[in-house]
């Protein structure tokens, strides 16, 4: 059952691409994808290409997909391991999302960090008490590990 | 080689190793202190029958009964005394004459609480003016609790039907990008039912698969196959929470979830959502801890619960199966010992018994001096730095057959290891505190094996009325017997903690200790009593039967006011300095 909704999926991402992001299986397993994802231009993470491993359950799409980042980069959401704190991947998930939601929604977490809610406390902290630093910081993480 | 001074015991893992009595612990339902045998079914059940008498009172009770309402003592009172429900009340036998108020609960079952929430449904009606199903989605999001609901109710009404997914907000189908491409949909239609429907060539957005099947949408018309809501619902019923739409936030009402589950389906979610309910104020509410025992105390008044601690009385409430346990830490009875003493004593079995698992698993007796030794690395030509024997790590025998040869050690014999002598070097206190894990244990075991000769009662006293045709209530004298035969033995366990805890010079403690002894003395006889099989033999006995468990009974209390001496007057304190 799974197969034909995430074949549908693929479908609709390859027929129109949503802007800024790109995904699509990683060999012949249908159920392991690669995504990449611009730096959006308004943030410090402007101009370098992030990519990402996903994995969909068996019995998606009644579980979320599992995401996380394989390139470094300098998040208060997003840990050393890539990890993504976002509530639509873990209890908030619906079946009624589709993977090209998923990641629009993280490109807007790119934007708009969540460091109320963080994953790594230290950049939080910065992100809350010192943000030109967190940017000067992001900026040169993504030139050294996304460009 | 490293060498260590560690005693090793073999302990007999049970009870202790499950400080927690998780009710899911499937271990402790052979618990020697269940009284399941004692004729359960013949006892009339008033909770059923008297659910429902006079259902304006039992509102009232739980109004008022919720810890999260402010209410003064003497209202409470009143009302106590008026519900409708059989109000149990510790015996007076149990805690000595007037030393502690009297702890009065009742017993319920996630059902029970169920129909009081629909109680207050009803109450709540008149002020929300709404369908009853509704209010239910709205308790059922707030937890239960109708004053922060209330109070949220006042404020702002239409905000929180919406959040709660009872009134939709202004917006249509906002999925374009998965919608588009079905056209089942209409967006034109003015109004869209809730409910299941059969359509031929249903594309559902779920599964993406094109079939003749029903389906199911709330009146935002986000519609899937009825497979996919199921998945979906089934997953989420024992989460308690309230299930919306797949894809916005309105919500799925009870009787959305029967017509797609299947009837009575929504009772899981309720039933969840009451456990959650009980998790949460725990308080006033707990679980008997036995396995598979479904019954949840209910005590309103918890302000006795300070004098029981103050006085070195525990809390003991019993179950409508008969379990017998302590409200305030959940443990079986454990008079003489209080939760203090109890905790720690549980708490000391489990991390000594960790230490002596460690030990048992990480090191080996050295065997010609049986010291214990810990092997941190190296080849297993071992050296004990004790008294220099020298011997293979895996066969435990002298080394010199082994040769000078690459080692190949096939001798490996583990059987005969455990099989060791315990080791001598224990440290004094050590050996108390084995000494005493040990009598529990024993007492423990006994116990198992009471509860299952108490299991046999039931066909010893048939056995009566037909061959002595006895009538079934002067048969009952063995059912007391082995009631009392479990109560005594529980005490009895219970007071080694208590007796480890205690200063040892002191005089009340040898007079605790003599205590113990008499009582077990008395336990030993009415057990030897117990496994008598004969009819005419036991019908002989029959004084003896009253006069034996009259006597266990008299010591066991006895001995809980003496252990309860001991605590008051300081005498017992659990603490770890004893033993390090």
């Amino acid at each position: 059952m799974s197969t034909k909704r995430i074949s549908k999926e693929l479908r609709d991402i390859e027929r129109d691409p949503p802007t800024s992001c790109s995904a699509g299986p990683v060999g012949d397993d249908l159920y392991h994808w690669q995504a990449s994802i611009m730096g959006p231009p308004d943030s410090p993470y402007a101009g370098g290409v992030f990519f990402l491993s996903i994995h969909f359950p068996t019995d998606y799409p009644f579980k979320p997909p599992k995401i996380a980042f394989t390139t470094k980069i300098y998040h208060p959401n997003i840990n050393a391991n890539g990890n993504i704190c976002l509530d639509i991947l873990k209890d908030q998930w619906s079946p009624a999302l589709t993977l090209s939601k998923v990641l629009l929604s993280i490109c807007s977490l790119l934007t708009d960090a969540n460091p109320d809610d963080p994953l790594v406390p230290e950049i939080a902290h910065i992100y809350k008490t010192d943000r030109p630093k967190y940017e000067t910081t992001a900026r040169e993480w993504t030139k050294k590990y996304a460009v | 080689m490293t060498q260590m001074k560690l005693p090793a015991t073999t302990i007999s893992r049970n009870f202790i190793d499950n400080p927690n009595y998780e009710k899911e612990h499937s271990e402790t339902n052979d618990s020697p202190n269940t009284s399941t045998f004692t004729l359960t079914d013949d006892i009339p059940n008033h909770r059923d029958s008297l659910i429902n008498q006079d259902s304006e009172f039992e509102i009232e009770d739980f109004m008022y009964s919720d810890d999260d309402f402010e209410y003064d003592d003497d209202y409470n009172q009143t009302y106590d005394s008026m519900l409708t429900k059989p109000v149990k009340r510790s015996s007076k036998k149990e805690l000595s004459e007037g030393a502690v108020p009297n702890l009065s609960y009742e017993i319920l079952t996630t059902q029970d609480i169920f129909e009081n929430m629909l109680a207050r449904v009803d109450h709540l009606q008149p002020i929300f003016n709404m369908p009853r199903e509704d209010i239910l989605l709205l308790m059922q999001h707030y937890d239960w609790n109708e004053e922060r609901l209330l109070e949220n109710w006042t404020e702002r009404m239409e905000e929180l039907l919406v959040e709660i997914g009872v009134s939709q907000a202004d917006v249509r189908p906002t999925d374009i990008n998965v919608v588009k491409d079905t056209d089942e949909i209409n967006t034109s239609e003015t109004k869209i039912e809730r409910g299941i429907t059969y359509k031929e060539g249903f594309n559902c957005v779920i599964c993406c698969e094109e079939k003749d099947t029903q389906t199911f949408s709330l009146e935002c018309g986000h519609e899937y196959c009825i497979d996919c809501y199921r998945h979906y619902i089934e997953d989420k019923l024992h989460s308690g929470n309230v299930i919306t739409c797949m894809d916005c936030t309105l919500a799925l009402k009870n009787i959305d979830i029967d017509s797609i589950m299947g009837h009575n389906s929504s009772k899981k979610l309720m039933t969840s959502s009451i456990k959650s309910f009980v998790q949460k104020h725990n308080k006033n509410y707990r679980w008997c801890p036995y396995a598979d025992c479904k019954c949840i105390i209910h005590l309103s008044d918890t302000s006795s619960l300070a004098e029981y601690t103050r006085l070195h009385y525990s809390p003991f409430v019993q179950c409508d199966t008969d379990h017998r346990f302590c409200f305030n830490c959940g443990f079986e009875t454990h008079a003489p010992a209080d939760c203090n003493v109890t905790n720690a004593w549980v708490k000391k079995a489990k991390k000594e018994s960790d230490n002596l698992n460690w030990v048992m698993s990480h090191t080996k007796e050295c065997p010609k001096c049986e010291v214990n030794i810990e092997k941190d690395g190296g080849c297993n030509h071992m050296k004990c730095s004790s008294c220099k024997y020298e011997f293979c790590w895996i066969c435990e025998g002298d080394w010199a057959p082994h040769g000078k040869a690459f080692y190949q050690c096939t001798l490996y014999k583990n059987d005969e290891n455990s099989k060791k002598t315990q080791n001598d070097e224990l440290s004094k206190t050590m050996k108390k505190y084995t000494f005493y894990y040990r009598v529990f244990n024993e007492h423990e075991i006994s116990a198992k094996l009471d509860w299952k000769l108490g299991q046999t009662i039931g066909s010893k006293v048939r056995a009566l009325q037909e061959k002595m045709d006895v009538s079934w209530i002067e048969g009952q004298f063995l059912t007391d017997s082995i009631k009392i035969l479990n109560e005594g033995r529980t005490a009895l366990k219970w007071s080694f903690p208590v007796a480890f805890y205690s200063d040892a010079s002191h005089n009340l403690t040898k007079i605790f200790v003599d205590n113990q002894s008499l009582l077990s003395k008395a336990v030993e006889d009415l057990s030897e009593l117990l496994q008598i099989k004969e009819p005419e033999e036991i019908m002989k006995k029959r004084l003896e039967f009253y006069n034996k468990s009259g006597y266990v009974e008299n010591r066991m209390y006895a001995l809980m006011e003496c252990g309860r001496d001991l605590l008051c007057k300081g005498i017992c304190k659990p603490t770890d300095q004893i033993f390090k």
